[in-house]
């Protein structure tokens, strides 16, 4: 069930698409079918699983095999608890020490001693002295802006 | 003696597999061989090529069973090596293997002068088909090949049915202009 692309009627297209279509057909070298059955011959065919040993022509049946692999796994894991339960421990120490800053190296002080502000004492500024009661309503108006005494002023 | 029956099995199964990509071999190296010849543009390339997509498939030859459409199969398999193989390559220069490479094809019942200008026309082409862009150009390029039809380009590249038309026009709108502008140069 091909269905070929359709060509565009252009002459330079059609022109252009002979020259791939005459590299498309171009014929394989002779004997390339058997060279390539002879390279896959020679191939490793896979990675094979280790042959298992053969008792009198007869492999060993599925159960002798997982006999087999359970004993070995005993054995791998047995030898390594024996490494494991016979090397002493050693003991580690009982008190957490902290390490020690010395002196030198790392960052220091370079001499320079804190001083706390709380030794200066804030400064209090001098407690308001009382006015008369006539200069009150003077201070009073000149709190007020210019602009708006001078519109008043002007007011009939 | 007793043969076990598992060990029976298992080397029909591996004869059936050996027979199965013998057969595959017979079928699709010299389809292959064009194949990866169309990209690379040099015999001894190309017949690597196809040797290395066999042996990929030897390699999973457990897998024939599932494949459905073996020939796009394996196609798709040179395809991606050629493809691997002409990006590593890509410091050589193309100008010489194009020239020789018209001289090489087809040029039945042509007098010495239309051969060479047959040759030239082809360089010409294969220089504009170079300039494409990579999409425009596979596509271009497998759609040369009479016994793949868009679908199968479409597969053999892992793109729609649709992409492989919009890049195909695209890859000729880009040719005819290259075209037209290297016989104007000329």
């Amino acid at each position: 069930m091909i269905q070929p692309i359709p060509i565009q009627p252009n002459s330079s297209n059609i022109e252009a698409e002979e020259t791939l279509r005459l590299l498309a057909e171009l014929p394989a070298p002779a004997g390339l079918e058997e060279r390539i059955h002879t390279v896959l011959k020679a191939a490793p065919v896979s990675t094979k699983i280790l042959a298992w040993p053969v008792q009198n022509g007869e492999p060993l049946r599925s159960w002798m095999r997982g006999v087999a692999a359970a004993a070995i796994v005993s054995v791998v894991a047995g030898g390594g608890w024996a490494i494991y339960s016979r090397v002493p421990q050693a003991a580690g120490p009982k008190v957490v020490e902290l390490p020690r800053v010395t002196g030198s190296g790392g960052f220091s002080s370079a001499g320079a001693m804190r001083t706390p502000q709380t030794l200066n004492a804030p400064s209090v500024a001098q407690a308001a002295v009382p006015q008369s009661s006539a200069t009150a309503p003077q201070s009073a108006s000149a709190k007020k802006p210019a602009h708006r005494r001078t519109a008043r002023s002007t007011q009939p | 003696m007793e043969i076990a029956p598992g060990a029976v099995r298992d080397q029909t199964r591996q004869h059936d597999q050996q027979a199965a990509l013998a057969a595959l071999v017979d079928e699709y190296a010299s389809t292959l061989y064009r194949v990866a010849f169309s990209v690379l543009r040099n015999a001894a390339d190309a017949e690597d090529a196809v040797q290395e997509a066999f042996l990929r498939v030897l390699r999973h030859r457990d897998t024939l069973g599932e494949v459905r459409d073996h020939r796009v199969w394996l196609i798709r398999i040179v395809w991606n090596i050629v493809l691997d193989r002409k990006r590593r390559a890509k410091t050589r220069p193309e100008t010489d293997d194009i020239a020789d490479l018209a001289r090489v094809l087809p040029a039945h019942g042509l007098s010495a002068e239309q051969r060479a200008a047959a040759a030239q026309h082809h360089t010409r082409v294969l220089e504009c088909v170079e300039q494409l862009p990579a999409k425009e150009r596979e596509v271009m390029l497998l759609s040369a090949f009479e016994e793949l039809s868009s679908v199968e380009i479409a597969t053999v590249l892992g793109i729609t049915e649709s992409s492989v038309r919009s890049r195909l026009f695209r890859a000729r709108n880009l040719m005819a202009d290259l075209l037209h502008h290297a016989r104007g140069v000329k």
